[in-house]
């Protein structure tokens, strides 16, 4: 057996046309999944889509901001597609912003789409007929959500509501036989770390200057996800994993 | 004799200050010396209400907190009359249980509205220029909820949660004006037993969500006088922290 197996399992995946998400969809598909990939860039679907082995896999164009459409839409993929083992969520939003010029709508608008759509999307994948014992959900948080930063109130606050949901949703799916777990990464390089890295110039050096193991690749975050989605990872619930190159420990 | 939690001639603001709680809170904030403005949705015209107010060093200030359209006027008004402030309490927000499969977001959103969005939206419209004092203190009260996983308490647990991730970040961005935000994760408190919710949460919670409190139920006077400490300069360097005030919940 090897430990890192999904042969036969049916995965979804949201924010998948970029990054974390991309990544997360190429090496679950290589170890044996079938996957629904969500995004709202299209395009970037059909491409990571067409470097995927097999057939049953499935891409859907949508915007998660939406999240009265949500359950309808899950239902109506889950119909064709079959019950999950794998929920894997990547789509968030950073966002930075000095508290002068923050706003109530800002943050929710922020909460909407980085904690609201995951929620609801467990919910939806947690119905009857929707997931296979052992169903594996994934949340992507970051480590804004343990530790503080001037200027990312909104976004910490929406990934310690998702590690947070996690805690308690473990507990509550635990007699489904439903696990669920964030995953922590620091810098990881993805286009959302080189928009920071414009943004900051000359300071750019301060940004990995806690992560002494250096910038993270969005295929060790994969290979994070992909262990918390397999047999092996079973004793693991209600836990947030760090990907951090060691961010946390300094 | 000295009294390090000494809090002469410091005006703090409390913002949902007539819960049983908050009165508590400003009580004790006035015995310690504050001037303390009470802020909270509506005047209601309990007894308790009536005798805090009528203390030469308490106002209170009347309207919806949880409206965020009404918290930028309502701070302009109280720091015009008020002027500026030491410390700035919030201990206002909402409970509740629901199980994962009736949970929609409107339920999620208000509760993130009460919890979190009111709190941001105060300190922002507290900490403008002019407003705070060099070395002032903001203390939210958040709950053991935001560490520890509970069923069915999603919403309530992450919007503490999320209370305390802003109190952190806040806490890192205000330090260039030497200003601290901590909070307080408060275990079971007393006052908390008379809430309708509780019972039902107890019941989804099996045994007795109450017996992992090692050291028994908390006083509200416990949460007024961490308020105080923390509000006080006997801890002029403490700040990003969320304080376990919990009776041993977590150990």
């Amino acid at each position: 057996m090897k430990l890192l197996d999904l042969t036969g399992k049916k995965i979804l995946i949201t924010g998948a046309a970029v990054g974390i998400g991309k990544e997360t969809a190429i090496l679950v598909n290589k170890l044996g999944a079938e996957v629904i990939l969500i995004d709202i860039d299209e395009n970037g679907l059909k491409e990571v889509i067409a470097s995927l082995e097999g057939n049953g896999n499935q891409f859907y164009s949508y915007d998660l901001n939406d999240l009265d459409g949500i359950e309808s839409e899950i239902d109506k993929i889950l119909f064709g597609f079959g019950p999950l083992d794998g929920f894997v969520h990547c789509v968030g939003i950073r966002s930075r912003r000095p508290l002068s010029m923050m706003s109530p709508k800002l943050l929710s608008e922020i909460m909407c789409l980085n904690f609201g759509s995951f929620v609801e999307l467990v919910r939806c994948v947690t119905k009857k007929n929707n997931f296979n014992k052992g169903l594996s959900i994934v949340g992507i948080s970051s480590v804004s959500s343990l530790r503080g930063s001037a200027g990312v109130t909104a976004y910490a606050s929406s990934k310690a509501a998702m590690d947070c949901a996690v805690r308690c949703l473990a507990k509550e799916l635990a007699s489904k036989k439903i696990r669920l777990n964030t995953v922590v990464p620091a810098q990881v390089n993805t286009p959302a770390y080189k928009d920071l890295i414009k943004l900051k110039g000359d300071a750019k050096d301060d940004i990995l200057f806690r992560q002494y193991l250096g910038l993270g690749e969005p295929a060790d975050v994969a290979n994070i996800i992909a262990f918390l989605l397999c047999k092996g990872s079973g004793l693991i619930t209600g836990s947030a994993i760090p990907a951090d190159g060691g961010f946390l420990s300094t | 004799m000295i009294n390090p939690m000494e809090l002469t001639g410091k005006q703090i603001l409390v913002a949902g200050a007539t819960s049983e709680t908050g009165l508590t809170i400003v009580n004790q904030l006035g015995n310690l010396g504050a001037k303390v403005v009470m802020l909270d949705i509506i005047e209601k015209k309990l007894p308790e209400i009536e005798d805090i107010t009528a203390r030469d060093n308490v106002v209170l200030y009347t309207f919806n907190i949880y409206e965020n359209a009404e918290i930028e006027a309502g701070f302009n008004q109280i720091v015009k009359e008020c002027g500026v402030f030491n410390g700035f309490v919030y201990c206002g927000g909402i409970g509740g249980v629901r199980p994962l499969s009736l949970m929609k977001y409107d339920f999620i959103k208000n509760m993130m509205n009460a919890n979190l969005f009111s709190f941001v939206e105060m300190v922002r419209c507290i900490t403008k220029k002019n407003r705070f004092a060099n070395r002032g203190s903001i203390v939210a009260i958040s709950s053991v909820s935001s560490i520890k996983g509970l069923k069915s308490k999603t919403a309530y647990s992450a919007s503490k949660a999320a209370l305390d991730a802003s109190v952190r970040c806040l806490a890192a961005e205000l330090s260039e004006k030497k200003i601290r935000v901590n909070s307080i994760l408060k275990g079971w408190v007393e006052t908390d037993m008379k809430a309708a919710f509780i019972k039902s949460n107890m019941e989804l919670n099996e045994n007795d969500d109450l017996k992992k409190q090692l050291l028994g139920i908390i006083d509200p006077i416990e949460i007024a006088n961490t308020v105080a400490f923390l509000l006080s300069d006997a801890t002029k360097t403490i700040t990003g922290i969320s304080l376990l005030l919990d009776g041993g919940y977590v150990l």
